[in-house]
């Protein structure tokens, strides 16, 4: 087995081979690690309802096994449950991950103990948003829904009594619906900075639904998957050159999407920047939850755009705000955490991204995919040409 | 590394925002966002973000000292005899009230939440008083009234209006200080809210009722919502206030000023209060200390420690509001429960009134037939009978005070914290008049003293001092103040 190589897997546990999400590899792979000593705990979601699932740490491999399946409408970036010192592993989309590495650079993970088992990510949904649009585009009753899958485009809801409906995902982001914004225009979708990459696309033929489609990116990703074969939790068996083709074909054409979204959402301001941030934040009630759940903030109570700023002032933006855009200009990953928690609905990321998109290109520099540090602030853009 | 998760509501205020409290082994707590919350989307103000920075749990005292849980109760049973008043404004879940209810009644008195308005209006009003209108309601209006500072006081309805805006509602402020998401701010007469707003069946407005309230400025909205058809919504600063107020029997209820009043009378010795701190709520902070005093049992029931733990006789301190079995109705109506399992303060009473075994299970059963429910569904507000009342005659007092220092309210005022809120707001005019400098502190003087706080300019109405934090030198919600550097 070597970095590179890709593979179809399943877990040997029929349950878990049924439960999962495509052929229960991740469950399989996480639950082995707990068991054979390789990591002390693992984080996955814990499930309460069709729509709501928790962030646990637990090294309980029962509870890992019960945490199977791929829950969309749940956009909780689990990085920030790790804790410094522990062998841990995780499955991870790609803001997931990317969330770790940055928190790692900022010695918050320990990225030599940490196992980051990446999984693809077309997206994912607010909960609230889910529901509203099942209620008024699909007319079905959310309790009545038994389970959800992303398919050929389509986002396709399993009711209670077995019927399928399915609505193109293009016509309900038409209409507000759908993914949050972030992920329309989040273009990794295969997380190649993981350790592990795994997904059901490229899985093709008789395995389709039943097997997880892995790529190995690291010496972690050949370790965490080599024990759990050694504990016979998983099979594996070569992907096929046309499985891999098909992946890469699809990753493609989500790529070009995310480009399209990228246009729609981050087109550039029109009128004056000045009124155009000022409106934005206008409703802004100071709760500091944007900065709480930021994964890849580390600052802590004492941080710069804090000190800085106080309920008091009388600006008509606050620093806190100012001190943020620029303070994530090399380090925002578009996770998309900030717009959910905003009490009073402001599109955060949106603003972020406006801010660290273009630095980012400017530095070739993408935060999260791999432990180099940005390059700094400090250059001399003038002389560049800029 | 291990934790229990707890999904629960905001304690802050009645808006009961759903969330997530963490509990580490040793005891510390964070929040987390639970998106899937029907009430908020996930969504918290800082008063729930900081929750776990803002939240003290209780410690069981007699005296001044630490003693067992048990303790505590049996000394609360010897100091709790006949003519002790009972106080519980809505921090607490309904069993929980329920059950100091039965206390109260096995020592033939009642318990009082302390709302002095519902005491003085005609019941037939409650019901408006008590239940408000869905949240969902309130986006889908074409006219909405604030009565309150959204942002200020119940932060979680700044979305609700904003989402009705972009369908297309209009939003008249009235009050206090100028709100940024009103298309018009406005101070009117009370005389003239008919004539000025033009109000109807489409319309919603948002006040509030607190213990302070003036019981004829509810009256004159309320009279403006039968004339109008406009529907209306009374916000209250204690999470499970209206669910304490559906819980409660009205009986001669006192308001918190009748309280003070009859234990500064001598006719109140002992006093019993439930997840209720009346140095907090009440805004003389120095007078309600004093009456307090004067007591011969002060018994403090609460999950929280805050002032009036301090100098209570005995302390029976409950496990934190997460980890409470037990209802909660929100502001809306609707019935939350949390994941808690928790039963302290009803195994506390249980033990008061020599009926240990599950209470509990016989108070909930109380509670959802009082709600007329078999099983509590967050996602379903119940039906409540709302009846008709009659107009009524109502003649609010003018604050006529030259300078006033003003309380707005807010989660951290009603909780007594100082957080981001220690500064008082005032226009430009009055920053002007009195020479006051840029950067340098306001000093506020009243008849009972003086007070020196930062200062931020703002759109406030012409001579009001806005504060949202609790001053030591104020008499009210209002008062007569000098300004000066
Ligand atoms: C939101 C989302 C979108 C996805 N989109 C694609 C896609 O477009 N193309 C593709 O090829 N694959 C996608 N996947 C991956 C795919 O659904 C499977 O997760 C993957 O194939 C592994 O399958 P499995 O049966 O081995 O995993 P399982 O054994 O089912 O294990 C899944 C693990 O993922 C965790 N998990 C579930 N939901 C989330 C979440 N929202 N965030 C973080 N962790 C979660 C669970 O706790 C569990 O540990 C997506 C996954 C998710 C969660
Ligand atoms: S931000 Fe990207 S990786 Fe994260 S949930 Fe959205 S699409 Fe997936
Ligand atoms: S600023 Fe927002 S989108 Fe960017 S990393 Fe932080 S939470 Fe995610
Ligand atoms: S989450 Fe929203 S309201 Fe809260 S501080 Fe950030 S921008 Fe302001
Ligand atoms: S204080 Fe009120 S608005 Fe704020 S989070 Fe708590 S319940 Fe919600």
């Amino acid at each position: 087995m070597d970095i590179g190589d890709c593979y179809v897997g399943w877990a040997t546990d029929e349950d878990i081979r049924t439960r999962g999400a495509s052929g229960g590899l991740v469950t399989a792979m996480l639950a082995a690690a707990l068991e054979k000593g390789l990591v002390e705990a693992v984080v996955v979601l814990k499930k309460l309802g069709e729509f709501e699932a928790v962030p646990i740490v637990t090294s309980d491999p029962e509870e890992v096994k019960a945490a199977a399946g791929s829950m969309h409408s749940v956009p909780i970036v689990l990085s920030r449950y790790l804790e410094y010192g522990t062998k841990v592993a995780l499955p991870a989309k790609p803001c997931d991950a990317r969330a770790t590495i940055e928190q790692a650079k900022r010695q918050q993970v320990d990225i030599d103990t940490t196992y980051i088992v990446g999984l693809n990510c077309g997206g994912t949904m607010h909960p609230a948003v889910t529901r509203k649009m099942l209620e008024t585009v699909y007319k079905l009753d959310p309790e009545e829904i038994a389970g959800e899958e992303i398919d050929k485009g389509k986002l396709i809801f399993e009711t209670k009594d077995g019927e399928e409906h399915a609505i193109k995902i293009d016509e309900l982001e038409e209409e507000g619906y759908g993914r949050r914004e972030s992920c329309q225009y989040c273009e990794i979708n295969i997380p190649v900075m993981a350790d592990l990459a795994c997904g059901n696309w490229g899985v093709i033929g008789d395995l389709a639904g039943k097997g997880t489609f892995v790529e190995i990116n690291t010496e972690k990703g050949i370790k965490i998957l080599q024990n759990a074969i050694d504990a016979g939790a998983v099979e594996i068996t070569p992907a096929d050159d046309k499985g891999k083709a098909i992946r890469a074909k699809v990753d493609g054409a989500m790529m070009k999407v995310a480009a399209a979204a990228d246009e729609k959402y981050l087109a550039p301001i029109e009128g004056s920047h000045l009124d155009y941030y000022m409106n934005a934040l206008a409703d802004c009630i100071n709760c500091g939850a944007c900065k709480a759940v930021c994964p890849v903030c580390a600052c802590g109570e004492g941080a710069k755009c804090t000190e800085f700023s106080s309920a008091s002032d009388t600006y008509k933006m606050s620093l806190f705000h100012l001190v943020r855009f620029v303070h994530l200009m090399d380090s925002c990953i578009g996770c998309g955490q900030c717009t959910d928690v905003c009490p009073v609905d402001i599109s955060l990321t949106h603003i972020y991204q406006r801010f660290a998109r273009p630095m980012q290109e400017e530095f070739e520099y993408k935060p999260g995919m791999d432990m180099t540090t940005p390059p700094f602030f400090g250059v001399d853009l003038l002389e560049e040409g800029q | 590394m291990n934790e229990n998760i707890f999904t629960t509501v905001c304690p802050g205020c009645s808006i009961a925002c759903g969330m997530y409290v963490r509990e580490k082994d040793d005891g510390t707590i964070d929040i987390d966002w639970r998106k899937d919350a029907v009430v908020n989307a996930g969504k918290l103000c800082r008063f729930g973000v900081r929750l776990s920075a803002n939240l003290k749990n209780a410690t069981s005292k007699v005296d001044g000292n630490e003693v067992e849980f048990s303790d505590a109760v049996t000394a609360a049973g010897k100091a709790i005899g006949d003519g002790a008043a009972f106080v519980s404004v809505g921090n607490t879940t309904c069993e929980e009230h329920l059950a100091l209810m039965k206390l109260a009644e096995s020592k033939g008195a009642v318990v009082n939440t302390g709302m002095g308005a519902f005491a003085s209006i005609p019941a037939e009003c409650h019901p408006t008083m008590g239940v408000g209108v869905p949240l969902d309601a309130i986006e889908s209006a074409k006219k909405i009234v604030l009565f309150i500072d959204p942002y200020e006081q119940y932060p979680l309805l700044v979305r609700r209006i904003l989402a009705a805006k972009k369908n297309g509602a209009t939003v008249t402020a009235v009050g206090w200080k100028a709100v940024s998401l009103a298309d018009e701010n406005k101070t009117i007469d009370p005389a003239n809210y008919g004539s000025e707003l033009a109000l109807d069946s489409d319309s919603v407005i948002i006040a509030e009722i607190n213990p302070s309230t003036d019981p004829d400025r509810v009256m004159v909205l309320l009279n403006l919502a039968k004339a109008t058809g406009a529907a209306i919504m009374f916000m209250k600063p204690f999470v499970n206030a209206v669910g304490c107020d559906l819980a409660s029997k009205k009986t001669e209820q006192k308001s918190l000023d009748q309280i003070i009043a009859e234990i500064n009378d001598g006719k109140i010795k002992t006093l019993v209060c439930l997840d209720s701190d009346l140095i907090e709520i009440m805004p003389d902070e120095t007078a309600v200390r004093e009456a307090l005093g004067k007591l011969d049992n002060l018994i403090v029931i609460t999950s929280r420690a805050s002032a009036i733990a301090d100098v209570a006789k005995i302390v029976v301190a409950t496990e934190p509001f997460y980890r409470k079995a037990g209802t909660v109705v929100n502001a809306e109506g609707r019935v939350l429960v949390g994941s808690g399992d928790g039963t302290d303060g009803i195994d506390a009473v249980g033990t008061l009134i020599g009926q240990p075994a599950d209470l509990f299970t016989e108070l909930n059963s109380a509670v959802l037939a009082t709600l007329g429910i078999d099983v509590v569904d967050e996602r379903v507000v119940p039906a409540y009978e709302k009846p008709e009342y009659g107009a009524m005659d109502a003649n609010p007092t003018a604050e006529a005070v030259e300078t006033a220092l003003v309380y707005a309210g807010g989660p951290f005022f009603w909780n007594g914290i100082v957080d981001d809120n220690d500064f008082v707001e005032m226009n430009l005019d009055m920053v002007t008049a009195n020479s006051l400098l840029k950067g340098i502190p306001v000093k506020l003087t009243s008849d009972k003293g003086e007070v020196v706080i930062k200062y931020k300019v703002s759109d406030v109405a012409p001579g009001v001092v806005l504060s949202n934090a609790k001053l030591p030198m104020t008499t009210g919600m209002v008062t007569s103040v000098t300004v000066s550097r």
